[in-house]
């Protein structure tokens, strides 16, 4: 007690130092989730940071449209949410007509209703995002209003973006596909027989490996999400930029580059 | 100045950080606003500790609004500030290059804290990696740091190219 009273201000600064730390570890187990006073801070601070966004891309668009023409912009935009669009049809369109009957006669059987309907899709804008600029955390425009939960799959026009980890009125938090160490698996987009892991690495790209190691996968090929898993088939991940066979594993290792450029990310989709 | 007018300082970069900076950057970065202020205020006022105290009321926020673990802002800036206040005992805060030494070790401080704590919660990427998108941040909030020094240290010390003046 003397000890403490005698240096008043160490104390200080490592009781805070320990009430953060335990803040973290606690944030860290549990998630920092859909708690009520995260949802208040989050609700008022993005209709706040919102209004700011909203400044920053009149400015952004009066600047460029100095130069390109205001309207060119809009057309981007359009353009951006088309693609968004066309991306999802294009997912559907992979599932080959005779599998999708097959498992539709399966869900049938099973009396599940999940392949008679397709997925859709809200589309929104990518309004705030983390400062810290290596996370690539960001926070989109829409929320549980329109059907926006934890966990859902974000794509973009070229791809697959990330997940959803929390969400609220208006707004709703992704983190993208490159920062999880969660497994996606995949399957090549010339020959859906060939299939195969990836995950995010410590360089912001993806590695994986191939399940057979037979496989002719090549630089440059397309992979897309084969529908194993929590991500829905067909959604474009990226494309493989090196091919390396683990004599050691017996498999074939593959790195790739994301389809997304996340640093010019402005329009998503979430897949609700 | 008092707390609230530094408060003022803090919550304007606080909304300003995440949004109106993102669409007007420089190759997709951005500088760090609150780090700035936080090294800036512990650089130039001492005793009130505005820095201290404002980052981390303003670091535990900006978890809990943009980030998906909370901590790693608030406790890197608290480092950050206790090392900036340390460091200005043996630096004169009258010199700017003083002032760019000590932001330099300070960035790179927070971004180590940072990413160690990101870690932590289970971030996949590397230092290499953390460090080559912020070394980009740190250039451009040295940038920002200085504007805000001439700014400020007039008001901190009014006649400070007159070494006679007291």
């Amino acid at each position: 007690m003397r000890w403490i009273r005698e240096h008043k201000l160490i104390t200080g600064l490592l009781s805070l130092l320990i009430v953060m730390a335990l803040i973290f570890v606690l944030s860290v187990v549990t998630g920092t989730g859909d708690n009520s006073l995260s949802s208040f801070l989050n609700n008022g601070v993005t209709k706040i940071s919102g209004f700011f966004s909203s400044v920053g891309t009149n400015v952004r668009d009066g600047v460029s449209g100095i130069f390109a023409g205001a309207s060119k912009q809009n057309e981007i935009d359009d353009l951006e949410e088309e693609i968004a669009k066309l991306q999802r049809e294009l997912a559907q369109a992979r599932l080959e007509e005779d599998q999708l009957q097959q498992l539709q006669e399966l869900a049938g059987i099973l009396n599940y209703d999940y392949t008679s309907e397709t997925f859709n899709v809200v589309t929104a804008d990518v309004k705030l995002k983390d400062g810290s600029n290596w996370t690539g955390v960001f926070t989109i425009d829409r929320g549980k209003e329109s059907g926006i939960s934890t966990g859902k799959i974000v794509i973009s026009g070229a791809g697959l973006v990330g997940i959803v980890t929390e969400t609220g009125d208006g707004w709703a938090k992704v983190r993208p596909a490159v920062s999880e160490d969660e497994k996606i698996s995949f399957k090549l987009a010339r020959d859906g027989s060939q299939l195969g892991i990836v995950s995010g690495n410590s360089e912001g790209t993806m590695s994986g490996y191939m399940l057979d190691d037979d496989s002719t996968v090549a630089e440059g090929d397309i992979l897309i999400s084969s529908g194993m898993g929590s991500y829905p088939e067909g959604i474009e991940i990226g494309s493989v930029k090196s091919v390396k066979y683990n004599s050691d594993k017996l498999m074939r290792e593959i790195t790739v580059e994301p389809a997304v450029s996340f640093e010019s990310l402005r329009k998503v989709a979430v897949i609700i | 100045m008092r707390y609230w007018k530094a408060g003022i300082f803090f919550l304007i970069a606080f909304f300003i950080q995440t949004s109106l900076l993102n669409i007007i950057n420089i190759g997709g970065y951005t500088p760090n606003l609150l780090l700035c202020l936080v090294v800036i205020f512990s650089f130039l006022y001492e005793k009130d500790m505005y820095g201290l105290v404002m980052g981390t009321v303003f670091g535990l926020a900006y978890d809990v609004c943009y980030s998906y673990v909370i901590g790693p802002t608030p406790i890197a800036l608290i480092i950050v500030a206790v090392l900036v206040l340390v460091l200005r005992e043996y630096a004169n805060i009258e010199n700017i290059i003083s002032m760019w030494t000590v932001s330099v070790i300070s960035f790179f401080v927070y971004y180590f804290v940072n990413w160690g704590l990101y870690k932590i919660a289970g971030t996949t990427f590397s230092l290499g990696y953390a460090f080559s998108h912020a070394i980009w941040a740190i250039l451009y909030s040295l940038f920002v740091i200085t504007i805000l020094y001439i700014f400020m240290i007039k008001k901190v010390s009014r006649h400070h190219k007159d070494r006679y003046f007291r």
